[in-house]
């Protein structure tokens, strides 16, 4: 891997945002790249915007990157992956879950958000792939393992990590009872990805 | 899963900076070690409890910072490897103690763990621990990786053991919380006691001539530092390139140097210290010889600027010396790659500037803001709905009873809807604070809000002296059993400690009646009614009163039994908001006609059922 590959993962506190930026950290190493995460955690969170960064490349050293730097977006929930676009650089790739939570401060002003006008403000982006991921992990008997579903459409789609180093990272991260759920989850978004349907 | 700290030698894996301090810490040999939880701290603590360490370790939270690092002073002097972790301001807490362990000195090693936390992202200031170096004449060593993390964790026990002082491993959260690949090393067996030699002098701080003297011996040691710190750590002070534009700088800041001068290519020398304190002073002249322009990059203070200005003056050298006092780098606020990369392009002609150009869109307006909230169900939401309750049924209007808030989960009670809180200030702040408007002659009620954990932290002095002075003040122990914020750690209530060490728990209501509080009432704020009519008498009452706020973190609770959900019935939902206005819960949303409850999120406490007008709200099943 020649140039550093930025990767912005956007989530509500909860969702597994950073469950799954650490997976990809942990089988970027199984791979034998460099690595950096960056994100913020410990305060309680849920419910609350959760953006974290991973770099993968040859030697990283910045756990973060600035607006137009991210090569890809991981998004779990449509607000806050409208919220990180501007990190996505014009030739980058969304890959976003169709799932909404509105906002408290949304409510409070009866504002309306819904699913296919954030849907449509993503698709603006030349390259944005919306995955009804929700109901995919449910599909499986993980209502949690939508970050999987996600993780295995990145995989179908960017191909940079080995299939056998993410399913060992998944492995290494997740806990025992969520694994096989987990993997299923990760490859049912495998076999979603505009490749895996090839 | 994988254990890191029971993976062998050799094995390189993706570790978070404080997993790796972890690590250090058990190839380094500790026995002891001892913290409050702190963000972002609290996972060295939390990795050694997930995943286990041998009986012979002793791992447990303290009561506070200051015990914490006590516990570890007298573990060290005895002949114990020992460790104490804590976040930036706990630093303060422990600060008493810790100026004085530089005259006793220890013979096991000392290590302290002090996360700054630059942005700030989860502190109260951008407090500085550098200073900690000048201020309490210990050495300070910084890493800026994962791996320098563990690295240097195990090298700073090495260091102290030789210059029989503690060490400050200080870090920044973009340290802590980075994850990063990682090396595993050697365990060493722990170091446990070795036998306490009573030794008056070194020892006793009541003697004056013995403190001079000892004061002295400080200074000797301090002198030799540098030369044990190239001795024993496996990570260096680093001189790389060379050139006469240098940059000098450490920690999370060396990142975004390193990058943005190999992506820009401009010709720079590129200085990285990893000892802080005593300011490798040798190192650093050689390093900086022959440079026409230094520019400092570093996060809060300009700690190393200074350093280097006093050192460059000393030798006589007229060499420029840019930094956040030129105004090169902002004093406020953590860096990054594009900060860097400004400051590199307005000191060298040609290099590029600013951010890349790809980015494809602005921020989005109108993107609804989502600080974090209360969680659905959590007990403080409804200990506040009813207090405000109770604040208007006692007479009062919301703005004329001051509520000082304190730290930890409660204080988002400062977000809408509910705005409750008036300050935050620091950890058991909310007790005295209240009381100095009292004293100050504040007419009218206040009261103070503190969590159990942090009562137990630096409540109970403050309440002893509100007792003590016959103060009319009304405190709310919004008791939820755990230490919530920081990722549910034990308190002292607790019988059974994560370590699966058996503990005695010393009850809230035990101390408050010692202590002699006035009125004591243990009220479940699920009991919104019971309450409301608890605020509203409490509020009028003379003298401390204490109401107990007692319900376990709905997150908890969420594990440990199964909960009732609520929906709302569409037929009977007219979109009035109120539910949504009273309680603020994000298990709650408006879709443009009727408000919906998220049956993911939902926890049952029934809080917004209580307050729709029209009956709209029902338990899941009970249709």
């Amino acid at each position: 891997m020649s140039k550093v590959v930025n990767i912005a993962v956007a989530s509500v506190g909860g969702q597994g945002g950073l469950t799954l930026s650490r997976i990809l950290a942990v089988a970027a190493v199984l791979d034998g790249h460099s690595v950096r995460t960056g994100e913020t955690l410990g305060m309680s969170q849920r419910f609350g915007s959760v953006i974290s960064y991973v770099r993968i490349g040859r030697k990283v050293l910045s756990p973060t990157f600035s607006v137009g730097e991210a090569d890809f977006l991981l998004g779990l929930e449509l607000v806050e992956s409208v919220r990180a676009l501007p990190l996505l650089r014009s030739s980058g790739i969304a890959i976003v879950a169709d799932t909404l939570k509105i906002p408290i401060s949304a409510s409070l002003e009866k504002r309306v958000l819904r699913v296919d006008e954030l849907s449509k403000e993503l698709m603006k982006v030349s390259k944005t792939v919306i995955v009804p991921a929700s109901k995919m992990a449910r599909d499986v008997g993980n209502p949690r393992a939508a970050n999987m579903v996600i993780l295995g459409v990145f995989q179908g789609i960017s191909g940079l990590l080995t299939e056998t180093s993410v399913r060992r990272a998944i492995s290494e991260v997740v806990p025992s009872k969520w694994l096989e759920t987990s993997l299923r989850a990760f490859s049912e978004g495998l076999r979603y990805s505009p490749s895996g349907q090839q | 899963m994988f254990n890191p700290l029971k993976a062998p030698e050799g094995v390189k894996t993706a570790l978070m900076g404080n997993e790796a301090i972890a690590r250090g810490f058990v190839e380094a040999g500790v026995s002891v070690v001892v913290g409050y939880p702190g963000t972002p701290s609290s996972e060295v603590i939390a990795s050694l409890h997930e995943y286990g360490v041998s009986s012979e370790i002793y791992v447990e939270w303290a009561v506070n910072e200051r015990v914490a690092f006590e516990i570890a002073y007298g573990a060290a002097i005895v002949g114990a490897r020992a460790a104490a972790t804590m976040k930036a301001p706990g630093a303060s807490v422990a600060l008493d103690p810790m100026v004085s362990s530089a005259y006793g000195g220890v013979e096991g090693g000392l290590v302290v763990l002090v996360a700054d936390d630059p942005g700030p992202h989860t502190t109260q200031t951008e407090q500085d621990n550098r200073w900690l170096g000048f201020l309490a004449k210990l050495p300070v060593v910084t890493p800026s990786s994962p791996q320098e993390a563990k690295d240097l964790a195990v090298s700073a026990f090495d260091m102290s053991e030789e210059l029989k002082l503690p060490v400050i491993l200080r870090t920044t959260t973009r340290v802590n919380h980075t994850v990063g690949e990682v090396l595993l090393g050697q365990v060493r067996p722990p170091k446990r006691v070795s036998g306490f030699r009573k030794d008056v002098p070194r020892f006793v701080r009541a003697g004056m001539a013995w403190n001079l003297e000892r004061h002295r011996w400080l200074d000797k040691q301090l002198n030799i530092a540098e030369e044990v710190f190239d001795r024993v750590s496996r990570v260096r002070n680093i001189v790389e390139g060379s050139g006469r534009f240098c940059i000098v700088t450490e920690g999370s800041a060396y990142n975004y140097v390193r990058e943005v001068v190999d992506e820009v290519g401009v010709e720079a020398r590129v200085v990285k210290l990893s000892l802080l304190f005593p300011p490798p002073r040798r190192f650093l002249a050689e390093a900086v010889e022959g440079c026409t322009d230094v520019l400092v990059i570093e996060e809060l203070d300009p700690y190393l600027e200074l350093v280097v200005k006093s050192l460059l003056s000393e030798l006589g050298v007229s060499t420029r010396v840019f930094g956040k006092v030129s105004g090169h780098i902002p004093l406020e606020g953590e860096l990054n790659r594009g900060l860097v990369r400004e400051a590199i392009a307005s000191l060298v002609s040609g290099a590029p500037s600013g951010t890349p150009k790809e980015t494809q869109s602005k921020p989005i307006p109108g993107v609804p803001s989502r600080p974090p909230p209360m969680c659905p169900g959590c007990p403080h939401r409804s200990m506040y709905v009813a207090m405000l309750i109770g604040v208007s049924k006692a007479g009062y209007k919301r703005g004329e009873v001051p509520v000082f808030g304190d730290i930890g989960c409660y204080a988002l009670a400062s977000q809408p809807p509910l705005e409750a809180i008036w300050t935050e200030h620091s950890m058991g702040a909310s007790i005295s604070m209240a009381m100095g408007a009292k004293v100050a002659g504040f007419e009218g009620p206040v009261i103070a809000v503190i969590g159990d954990s942090t009562f137990y932290h630096a409540g109970i002095q403050p309440l002893i002296e509100a007792v003590h002075k016959r103060v009319d003040i009304l405190v709310v122990v919004a008791d939820n059993s755990v230490v919530a914020m920081t990722g549910h750690q034990s308190t002292p209530a607790w019988p059974a400690l994560e370590s699966g060490r058996r503990a005695k728990p010393v009850a809230i209501e035990d101390l408050l009646r010692a202590i002699g509080v006035d009125h004591v009432e243990v009220v479940d704020p699920y009991d919104v009614d019971r309450m409301v009519s608890a605020f509203e008498r409490l509020i009028r009452q003379p003298g401390v009163k204490v109401l107990v706020s007692k319900h376990p973190c709905a997150l908890l609770e969420a594990r440990s039994r199964s909960v009732r959900r609520y929906r709302v019935v569409e037929d009977k939902c007219t979109g009035c908001l109120a539910c949504i206005r009273v309680t603020g819960c994000p298990a709650m949303s408006y879709n443009g006609e009727k408000v919906v409850i998220s049956s993911d999120d939902c926890a049952g406490c029934g809080l917004c059922a209580r307050f729709c007008p029209y009956g709209a709200i029902e338990v899941v099943g009970s249709e």
